[in-house]
């Protein structure tokens, strides 16, 4: 047997080790880096986060996950039968069948070294928005036609582009009018838990002799139409021009090749202006007629109030939150959360386990905000993050702050919709929703109007950021469009920006290697400072999730 | 065919947007209104003390100021038109007349606004007007209440310009007058030898865009007058005929590419074609002039942002009944590249007009100047190849 090495065990600081298991390694003595098994981005081992949050996480976050994903399948998709129906569909469509086993893989890239209160915190968002993609799953797959779902359940479903406001179904729902973003799970999800999904249905469609350069976004999308990977759930479709050209482009396509009764609900292009209002008012009371005509539901107004009430607390408590992330240091929700629930609840609409979610949060927050805890203890830059994001990296944030300290204190997608609709009447309400769907994403921020998308430089003095991470999407016209102005008036107002560039969900065009580079490249000759974390400077996650 | 005499007094107008005859119309004391969609009324734009000119950047190969505003990734053509107001190519507009009908143009326009220092002009403005995405009464209504605050307001407001009703119908007329003639050129297309080539007709087409009309109407009617006895070619110099349809296409010389290669082009349904832009605006019974410029540009437009199920699915009806009307062969569908519309309609178009009309499709990538590509002539040789074979089988 080999003698132990004294002299090493000597240098050993017990204590501390022991400090460490107990209440896990400080940052920056983490090396995060080195947990991961080279190009699969998985780790060899999990993190320990001390035993409170390693217990935390694997308690309350893996094991109830796990256990409220299949609480959620029976529940939402009506017993044993919605079971099958999500195994039928597992199989049946390729973005189901390579995604359902990532979820949690998905937490654990995003929540990475996370402590106490911000890991709880960011994991109820998580938790929030997994909640939310099964009720839309079980939604789909028990009126999925292609499946063998119920006929009954799609005559009173209507399919929408993914970016159509999911209120239009507000005054319904009390008699089973069902909403289905028909992108949303299929590309806009999947991507985010397997970035390798959506690169099938891009090819599709390049196939089909689409140009490369259109934005990828709407590529997947149409793609998924094209591979017939789409569920036959409703009866009906509404679609819309929001978010930009390409967008109208995918509703061309979507018509093509589903053949179903279509209705466009084309968004104004202005900006609080209130000529364009009137017409866009008009073009939503045609869009409920249609839905009317398809699905035999009838408009009910105290539906659509409630439902709309309901909704204004969550945009009331979001502000709130905006409050704390602006003023104090106690804001425990992590850049990613933030980003993904706030678009993932304001586009889909108000549902009960939003609120269930925001309960949680708010006495989180509550206690961080009273006991003055400092969520980010090791931020460096409070960072503003604008324009659209990378959707095969939306955890770069988390990555930011391990490596940096880079702080993604509130990004562009987190500030839109920031409107509390009024139910006093009917008119009010339905120029309320008009301007609604003005201030859609990305509407107001990307491809909007020049003075929109310059808030960026009120919004960063309202929540003190000192730092722009500048997301560049390649394809996105709208952005690029606007590149040179950005960069003057980062120069004439000396503010430090890092372009990212990215192209959505295709990682192939930017990996996150090169994202990860450019950050490191900046941090290290323009702000000349060293990493937090130098064993996540560089690492390969190239076959990764 | 004998020359046409006006041909190369026209091809010069067309070297530069402050050409010989904006230059006259200004002197004249007229307002001089830019613009770049079809979808912001010309006609509007030239009431009287006004006349409007649709913006083009030509001999524009290399747009790197505008590059640097707008990134290499965006349309050629909107990256132009600001590399040239950046050059101070469009110091002479008095005002830009805009509209946010497709992102990287809407962009152009915007920096015009945003950018105190791009159009050395005084009284220089821009009016941004919003342009609905459908065809029905509520999107007429929302267009016209548009064109009046954002256009005759902004005029009458800022320029002191006459936009009555009577004024409307004074330039409803000079247009109507100008359009009629295009038209009844664009008509010689139609016959089995036609006596004006594509390249011709598109100069012609331009310059009725670009100048004033009250000052180039005489030549286009002279124009029209000489093509009433012109002879065609014993032996046509064609092997097919086709229509072109797509996104911007300013550029004569694309044109002259395709001709180039066998391929007459006798139908223009393009962003710079006539068969939109040059119909006669008619007015109804009790209906105000205003009204009618809108629905007049909101029907005739085939373009590919329109997204009512029955637009999107009629509009490929549309280019093939064109296509039949105009005796084409084949239809070649081109996109300037990065336009996000027609790279999605040209996709589409490509696999509903062989499968669904029987029209072969040849499905062209362009940038904004095209003339020394050897790629797209080998493309166009190719389509006229398989066009013509496809005849010789047929045997027609």
């Amino acid at each position: 047997m080999k003698k132990p090495d004294l002299k090493k065990l000597k240098e050993v600081d017990f204590k501390k080790a022991a400090r460490d298991f107990v209440y896990g390694k400080p940052h920056g003595e983490r090396r995060l880096g080195d947990l991961y098994i080279p190009k699969t981005g998985l780790y060899k081992h999990r993190e320990w986060r001390g035993i409170k949050d390693t217990m935390y996480y694997f308690n309350h976050i893996w094991l109830y996950n796990y256990g409220m994903i299949v609480r959620d399948l029976m529940v939402y998709g009506g017993g044993p039968k919605g079971m099958i129906q999500f195994l039928k569909g597992t199989w049946r469509y390729r973005w189901m069948g390579q995604t359902y086993l990532t979820v949690m893989h998905w937490f654990d890239r995003c929540l990475e070294g996370m402590r106490g209160e911000t890991l709880a915190a960011s994991a109820w968002h998580f938790r929030g928005i997994v909640s939310a993609c099964l009720y839309q799953i079980t939604g789909f797959f028990n009126r999925d036609l292609n499946i063998g779902g119920d006929p009954e359940l799609r005559a009173k479903t209507i399919g929408t582009d993914e970016t159509v406001w999911g209120g239009v179904i507000y005054p319904y729902m009390d008699q089973g009018g069902y909403y289905l973003p028909t992108q949303m799970i299929p590309y806009f999800v999947t991507c985010h838990c397997n970035n390798h999904t959506v690169l099938n249905y891009i090819d599709a469609v390049q196939a089909y002799g689409l140009p490369g350069d259109p934005c990828p976004m709407c590529q997947a999308e149409a793609g998924i139409y094209i591979e017939d990977d789409v569920p036959d759930s409703y009866v009906a479709m509404v679609t819309t021009n929001e978010a930009c050209d390409s967008s109208v482009g995918t509703s061309v396509i979507q018509d093509w090749m589903m053949n179903k009764p279509l209705f466009a609900m084309p968004q104004v292009m202005q900006f609080d202006d209130d000529s364009v209002l009137e017409n866009c008012a008009k073009e939503i009371e045609m869009a409920w007629r249609f839905m009317e005509e398809h699905t035999g539901l009838e408009f009910h107004w105290e539906e659509l109030k409630k439902h709309i009430e309901l909704q204004n607390k969550q945009n009331q408590f979001e502000r709130e939150k905006w409050d704390v992330a602006a003023n104090t240091h106690s804001y425990p929700i992590n850049g990613v959360a933030q980003a993904l629930y706030r678009i993932f609840y304001s586009q889909y609409g108000e549902r009960p386990f939003w609120h269930d979610v925001d309960k949680k949060v708010r006495k989180i927050m509550e206690k961080c905000v009273n006991e003055d805890i400092n969520t980010f203890p090791m931020t460096r830059h409070r960072v503003i993050a604008w324009s659209c994001a990378p959707l095969y990296y939306s955890a770069w944030c988390t990555w930011a702050y391990n490596c940096w300290g880079l702080n993604t204190i509130i990004n562009m997608d987190s500030l839109m919709f920031d409107l509390d609709i009024r139910t006093d009447t009917y008119e009010n309400c339905l120029l309320d929703i008009a301007k609604y769907h003005e201030w859609a994403p990305m509407r107001r921020m990307a491809v909007g109007g020049l003075q929109h998308i310059f808030e960026l430089w009120e919004n960063m003095e309202k929540f003190n950021c000192d730092m722009v991470m500048m997301y560049d999407q390649l394809q996105c016209k709208g952005m690029q469009g606007v590149v040179g102005l950005f960069e003057d008036e980062f120069r004439a107002r000396n503010i430090h920006a890092i372009w990212m560039p990215h192209a959505l969900p295709d990682k192939r065009t930017v990996p996150r290697s090169q994202i990860r580079q450019i950050i490191n490249d900046y941090m290290f000759t323009v702000m000349g400072e060293e990493p937090l974390d130098p064993s996540l400077l560089d690492f390969d996650d190239s076959d990764s999730w | 065919m004998r020359d046409l005499k006006h041909l190369i007094y026209f091809e010069d107008l067309l070297q530069e947007a402050n050409n010989e005859l904006v230059r006259k119309g200004k002197e004249d004391g007229n307002l001089c209104l830019g613009y770049t969609c079809y979808f912001m009324p010309e006609v509007l734009l030239d009431l009287p003390g006004c006349f409007a000119v649709r913006l083009r950047a030509p001999r524009c190969t290399s747009p790197d100021m505008a590059s640097y505003y707008m990134s290499g990734r965006t349309c050629h053509y909107g990256r132009s038109l600001l590399e040239r107001a950046l050059e101070g190519g469009f110091n002479f507009i008095d005002a830009q007349l805009a509209t946010e009908t497709c992102t990287v143009t809407c962009r152009f326009q915007e920096h015009l606004d945003y950018m105190d220092d791009v159009i050395n002009n005084a009284t220089f403005k821009t009016s941004f007007t919003d342009v609905p995405f459908k065809k029905n009464e509520n999107s007429i209504d929302h267009y016209r209440k548009q064109l009046k605050i954002k256009v005759l307001d902004f005029l009458a407001k800022e320029y002191g310009v006459d936009t009555s009703d009577e004024a409307i119908l004074k330039a409803i007329k000079i247009n109507n007058e100008v359009n009629d003639i295009i038209t009844e050129i664009g008509n010689f297309r139609k016959l089995d030898n036609p006596t004006i080539t594509g390249y011709e007709f598109s100069v012609i087409t331009l310059v009725s865009m670009v100048c004033p009309k009250y000052l180039i109407v005489d030549k286009l009617r002279e124009t029209l007058e000489e093509l009433k006895t012109r002879e065609p070619d014993d032996k046509p110099n064609y092997k097919i005929k086709v229509l072109l349809a797509g996104s911007e296409n300013d550029d004569p010389d694309f044109v002259k590419l395709i001709e180039g290669c066998g391929a007459l082009v006798v139908a223009d349904r393009h962003c710079y074609g006539s068969l939109e832009a040059r119909q006669h605006i008619d007015i109804k019974e009790g209906e105000d002039p205003l009204t009618a410029v809108a629905r007049h540009y909101l029907l005739t437009s085939q373009c590919a942002r329109f997204m009512e199920q029955k637009e999107m699915r009629h509009r490929k009806k549309v280019l093939a009944d064109y296509a039949k009307e105009y005796k084409a062969d084949g239809i070649i569908v081109e996109s300037n590249k990065f336009c996000e519309y027609w790279s999605f309609e040209r996709m589409i178009d490509t696999i509903v007009l062989p499968r669904d009309f029987g029209y072969p499709v040849c499905s062209i990538e362009k940038e904004y100047i095209n003339t020394a590509s050897g790629q797209l002539r080998t493309r166009f040789q190719a389509f006229v190849e398989s066009v013509e074979l496809k005849k010789i089988q047929e045997g027609k």
